[in-house]
């Protein structure tokens, strides 16, 4: 910690513990689903398993949101809601395009790089939980959601999105771990139930004679990780070709030097100066 | 035409989530089908929407429930009972039973919170939020996403029409959809960006970020008596689950 940083504040100690509290939940239940709780299919998945996911991932990911947003600036919060409203959008547009991938991440993966880890994992937990009052199935997979945003953070702020080239390879393991998470969310509460396509996938593991939750759990793997890899790319090209002005009122954006070269230079008495004390440390 | 509310909406919300919670506990295919028919029907045919919301309903769950019989139906390894031999897939009596536990939990899930949301007046909602002291930010990002999610279909339709116009054909291969997506995504989102940094300052000359009280513009349609009802409906379920879940086997 610097001599300029402050210290964490009274105030900010209780957000802190909520924070940690929501991972920790997430972690412990995503471990209990993985490892303690027996997946013997055959007579259901088991009432205890479906409510502890539903209480473990989305009371987890409430007690993030609820730690984060006290948390963040007015500039994150602002472009939180254009991430949720893309992520549903965009998912119309790629339709009528005829894209045969969901994408519904753009727009969390675009908060997280603009705003930072903590505004992408909220952007991403609060997407899920409004996506719920259209369909209901996205609401327990808010916690995932959340992941997602905050690996795409911590990817962009040691430089994921400075090179394009990099971009894939971190959409490859970030998709890779959100497939982990998802997969016991959709075991545990709906059978593994998706779209014909990701069926089709769970359908080629069990013939081989995989169990329910391992089949998921590859199948998430696969689509999650070229489901990221896509909007990763997306996501840089899209950056890079928004003026430097509109990435420059980021603070996040700015202090980490997302986009490289291009977010570097910062002409005198800039963008910058009128949104001074945005909280760029905690974003 | 739209029911009488007579409910506050956080009342209705934690209804539909109790219930849900509630078919997750009993497990029970014959208890998901009693909800489905004693709960969601009549709740539905009551809504003063019932075409809206089964549509909306038969849209959300219906693939889902056609992809979860032919997953279980056809390839269910654990399933001892085969009903028929079809080569590298089998019908098992296993596979179609869990293939209705799930459908019909499916059901209920998508049947109760689309019915809860789609009667529920979101400004209401807000407001009942900010009366009961909810984070105001989290009534912000919650009430701004859901306004503006028509505003962003709608500009990213007029630029899809304004790029075909320009020469834009979507071809059959990815590459080339993938540059469509671009050619669309890139200006709506410097648009909304822009309309974001405008939206930033206005708030922050308004004093978003300051601490303090905030008026409602709306009546607070909570009451003492929904108050309670709502505790005594969490209690009630924590109740039943804890014995439920200890008693069965």
């Amino acid at each position: 910690m610097s001599s300029l940083t402050l210290a964490p504040t009274a105030r900010q100690r209780p957000r802190r513990l909520l924070i940690g509290l929501g991972g920790a939940l997430i972690a412990a239940t995503y471990l209990f689903l993985v490892t303690v709780q027996p997946v013997e299919i055959a007579g259901g998945v088991g009432s205890a398993a479906s409510l502890v996911t539903l209480f473990g991932f989305l009371g987890g990911g409430a007690l993030l949101v609820g730690g984060i947003l006290p948390m963040l600036s007015t500039s994150s919060l602002v472009v939180m809601p254009l991430g949720i409203a893309l992520n549903i959008a965009i998912g119309q547009i790629a339709g009528s395009l005829g894209m045969q991938i969901y994408l519904d991440a753009i727009g969390t993966v675009l908060v997280a790089v603009l705003a930072g880890p903590a505004a992408g994992a909220a952007t991403g937990a609060l997407s899920n939980a409004i996506w719920g009052l259209f369909n209901p199935f996205a609401l327990p997979f808010a916690a995932g959601a959340a992941l997602i945003g905050l690996l795409a953070g911590l990817a962009a702020r040691y430089g994921a999105f400075r090179r394009v080239y990099l971009a894939p390879a971190a959409g490859l393991v970030v998709g890779a771990v959100g497939g982990l998470v998802a997969a016991p969310v959709a075991v545990f509460m709906f059978g593994a139930a998706g779209t014909f396509g990701t069926n089709a996938i769970i359908a080629v593991f069990r013939s081989m004679g995989d169990k329910l939750l391992v089949a998921a759990t590859k199948q998430g793997l696969l689509s999650d990780s070229l489901d990221k890899i896509v909007v990763f790319v997306i996501v840089a090209l899209i950056v890079y070709a928004l003026p430097p002005r509109a990435v420059r009122q980021f603070p996040f954006a700015r202090t980490h030097r997302v986009l490289g070269q291009r977010t570097a230079s910062e002409p005198a008495g800039g963008p910058a100066a009128t949104v001074r004390g945005d909280g760029a440390g905690i974003a | 035409m739209p029911r009488r509310r007579i409910y506050d909406p956080l009342t209705e919300l934690l209804a539909a989530v109790l219930l849900v919670v509630l078919v997750l506990v009993v497990n029970r295919w014959e208890f998901s089908l009693a909800v489905l028919v004693l709960g969601v029907l009549p709740a539905v045919l009551l809504s003063g929407r019932p075409r809206q919301i089964g549509l909306a309903i038969a849209l959300v769950t219906g693939p889902l429930l056609v992809s979860s019989l032919l997953l279980h139906g056809l390839f269910f390894p654990e399933g001892r009972t085969v009903l028929a031999d079809l080569g590298i897939a089998r019908v098992t009596a296993e596979g179609l039973s869990f293939a209705a536990l799930m459908g019909l939990r499916m059901g209920v899930f998508s049947g109760v919170l689309l019915t809860a949301a789609m009667t529920l007046d979101v400004p209401e909602l807000l407001a009942s939020m900010t009366h009961r002291g909810w984070n105001r930010k989290l009534v912000f990002v919650v009430g701004s996403a859901v306004g503006l999610i028509p505003h962003v279909a709608l500009r990213g339709q007029r630029i899809t029409r304004a790029q075909q116009a320009r020469g834009l054909v979507v071809g059959r291969g990815p590459l080339s959809r993938f540059r469509a997506l671009l050619t669309v995504l890139t200006p709506l989102v410097i648009g909304l960006l822009v309309d974001a940094s405008e939206r930033n300052r206005m708030l922050e000359a308004r004093g978003f970020s300051s601490p303090g009280v905030r008026t409602s513009y709306l009546p607070d349609t909570d009451s003492p008596r929904q108050r309670l009802v709502r505790r005594c409906m969490v209690a009630a379920v924590a109740v039943f689950s804890t014995v439920w879940l200890v008693a069965s086997p």
